[in-house]
């Protein structure tokens, strides 16, 4: 046989070393395979985060709301940001909701393959499993509080504008830059586990420069297009704005340039997390 | 590939030596080393190297090796868990791995809670797992704690609680890692059963465990791995055998156990002084020097090479100062054939005058052991001759 001759010293010859193959659609098929795990995580996250609290499943309401009350306190009174006519909390609700997906998922997403090590180190699964997870944990969350804002029209007496059909397309962009980067995040976090303190940081600063608490007519006109292609987050939450609250169109303008950095870095997160797949066990 | 198969050629695989070290400082020497072009080898750290682990489907395989050689490793490539540095690993089918029982288990979820997530971890449909639910809970002796959090039960019944969700799932390949260990008695004795009904089924089973005897209950084909490297993979019983062997030499080469007392020679005798035979007289002789008189006790055992004796045989002794000889004889070797060893100690009531160490190796001819049939654990190769009568009536 030909193992008598190997060298065991010297490593194995280059031409067994192995190749991990991406094929994106069997990668799709494995994870669509792997749904009802998504699921299961996902529930076990919920079940978890409220099992020992004592107003329990009330937080998924009581932290946006809270938020919005911050802001309608302190930048209706103290900046007095120009809403065109719109009632703050409603104008501050809308930017928030994006903005709470984005932040929930990438933080807990962030960390989903250090805190789940355990598992991928015992079990075998689609990795993409876990941040997956923490989105669908973080779309449960921001879905709960729609219920809020449906509270909120109500109150306030505002109806939402005809031109809310549009809203699928904001979501789409919203979904697919947050998914991105929660697929990035989670991959590096392993091996630069800095990140993951450097993370919180990094999120409450893009609080600041996402389009949340002001409205989109604060950056300069000719920088809005760069703007919104470095922060896709900005076009989606100005498209809800305009088509919920103002009864216009996206502004396409801004909101294509930001679906195309939306695209790449989903494309780009995905092939770095499938790169660095292979230590994730070793590293984790 | 059938479903079931497995199939890992010529796997290489390697850890960072310096692991958990991930500083910036120690970042900047590995750069500084690379740019002044010395190899970086040195971080590295072979687990495996060129191994191959073939099992066809239904077959039982068990991996042995000492700690640290690379059985857990192999175990986790072969769940898919991590990929292998060189070489291919195909396993075909649905895989159940315990390779640690509590992995899959959340301490803040409830019990049944815990059979749907471990259950779909596993990949089982959730309407499986609550087809196999109510065995599941049977098998674990759980069915008054089910509905409770998992951080409120004994390691045992976690174990217990992970064993059976990945034996009740009924995978194409179920690979079992030292997680018995954990069980009380009856409980490994139920694991051990189910595994075999597991079999039975046409699961392919790897286990590995440090419990050989355990392990020949259940498998058919053993892979001795050592330092990373496949030493021998074969039947079972002689794949055991080889092992038990170098435990045993490594037992003599760590220490040549002198105390006391001192061996000066020992011989084995059978009948008409030759080798050993089965189910013949064999005769002890040594000769032990001692510097002052002691009474105490000397035991002689005869074990397949590890410290744990298939018998032990003993008497007390007078030994006067200077060199005493000890003649031990056994009328009749309930021994098969095979290769076995001579271990010995001499004991006081206040300590050891000589610890219990081997003393020589010694092979039995005769008949071969007769072979258990599927799921009989034998304590002991121990051969008996036997008469039978069968009448009809």
């Amino acid at each position: 046989m030909g193992k008598a001759v190997t060298d065991l010293g010297a490593g194995p010859p280059p031409e067994i070393l192995f190749k991990l193959r991406v094929r994106f659609l069997n990668a799709v098929r494995e994870v669509w395979g792997a749904r009802e795990l998504v699921r299961t995580l996902a529930e076990r996250d919920f079940r978890v985060r409220y099992k020992q609290a004592v107003l329990g499943f009330a937080w998924t309401l009581l932290t946006p709301f809270a938020l919005m009350v911050v802001f309608t306190i302190f930048f209706k009174r103290v900046a007095n940001v120009d809403t065109g006519g719109v009632p703050y909390p409603l104008f501050a609700y809308l930017g928030l909701l994006p903005w709470t997906f984005f932040s929930t998922s990438v933080s807990n997403g962030g960390q989903s393959l250090i805190v789940n090590s355990q598992l991928i180190n015992k079990v075998y699964c689609p990795r993409e499993v876990f941040p997956l997870a923490s989105t669908v944990v973080a779309a449960v969350d921001t879905a709960i509080s729609v219920l809020m804002l449906c509270l909120l029209f109500v109150v306030t007496g505002f109806l939402p504008k005809p031109t809310s059909v549009w809203l699928p397309v904001m979501l789409a962009v919203q979904v697919t830059f947050t998914f991105g980067l929660t697929l990035l995040t989670s991959a590096v976090v392993v091996y630069f586990r800095d990140l993951r303190h450097v993370l919180p940081i990094l999120l409450q600063l893009g609080l600041f420069a996402t389009p949340v608490a002001y409205s989109m007519a604060v950056v300069p006109e000719n920088l809005r297009v760069l703007y919104s292609a470095v922060n896709p987050l900005a076009p989606v939450i100005d498209g809800y704005r305009r088509t919920i609250l103002y009864g216009t169109a996206p502004n396409w303008e801004l909101l294509v340039p930001g679906a195309i950095t939306s695209l790449f870095l989903a494309v780009f997160g995905y092939l770095v997390f499938k790169r660095l797949e292979p230590g994730f066990a070793d590293y984790a | 590939m059938r479903r079931g198969e497995i199939r890992a050629t010529r796997v290489w695989k390697r850890f960072r030596a310096d692991k958990r070290r991930m500083l910036l400082r120690d970042q900047l020497e590995r750069v500084q080393k690379k740019l002044a072009h010395s190899v970086d080898g040195a971080g590295w750290r072979w687990a495996l190297r060129d191994v191959d682990v073939v099992a066809q489907p239904g077959e039982s395989l068990a991996l042995v090796g000492a700690n640290g050689s690379g059985k857990t490793t192999m175990l986790r490539l072969l769940a898919k868990v991590m990929y292998p540095y060189a070489g291919a690993v195909q396993v075909n089918g649905r895989v159940g791995a315990l390779i640690e029982v509590r992995a899959g288990i959340h301490p803040d979820l409830t019990g049944a809670e815990n059979v749907y997530l471990y259950g779909s971890l596993l990949g089982v449909r959730r309407r499986e797992v609550a087809k196999r639910f109510d065995d599941i809970v049977a098998f674990a002796e759980l069915e008054n704690a089910i509905n409770r959090q998992v951080k409120f039960y004994s390691s045992g019944m976690q174990v217990r609680l992970g064993f059976a969700i990945a034996a009740f799932t009924e995978p194409d390949v179920l690979l079992v890692d030292e997680v018995l260990a954990v069980g009380d008695a009856t409980f490994q004795q139920k694991c051990l059963d189910r595994m075999r009904a597991v079999l039975a089924q046409g699961t392919t089973v790897v286990f590995v465990s440090h419990d050989l005897q355990a392990v020949e209950s259940i498998c058919e084909r053993a892979v001795w791995l050592s330092d990373g490297v496949v030493q021998a993979d074969g039947r079972v019983r002689e794949v055991l055998a080889g092992y038990r062997r170098t435990v045993e030499q490594a037992a003599e080469i760590s220490g040549p156990a002198f105390g006391f007392m001192r061996v000066v020679k020992s011989e084995l005798r059978g009948p008409d002084g030759g080798s050993a035979r089965s189910q013949e007289p064999l005769e002890v002789k040594l000769v032990i020097e001692s510097p002052e008189p002691r009474e105490a006790e000397i035991f002689l055992g005869v074990s397949e090479g590890t410290a744990t004796p298939i018998f032990l045989v003993g008497r007390e002794t007078l030994f006067p100062a200077g060199e005493t000889e000890v003649r031990c004889m056994i009328p009749y070797l309930p021994l098969p054939r095979g290769r076995f060893y001579l271990w010995l100690g001499v004991f006081e009531q206040t300590g050891d005058l000589l610890p219990w160490h081997p003393v020589s190796q010694f092979d039995v001819l005769g008949p071969e052991l007769v072979e258990t049939p599927r799921g009989v654990v034998r304590l002991a190769p121990i051969e008996l001759a036997s008469t039978w009568e069968v009448d009809s009536r």
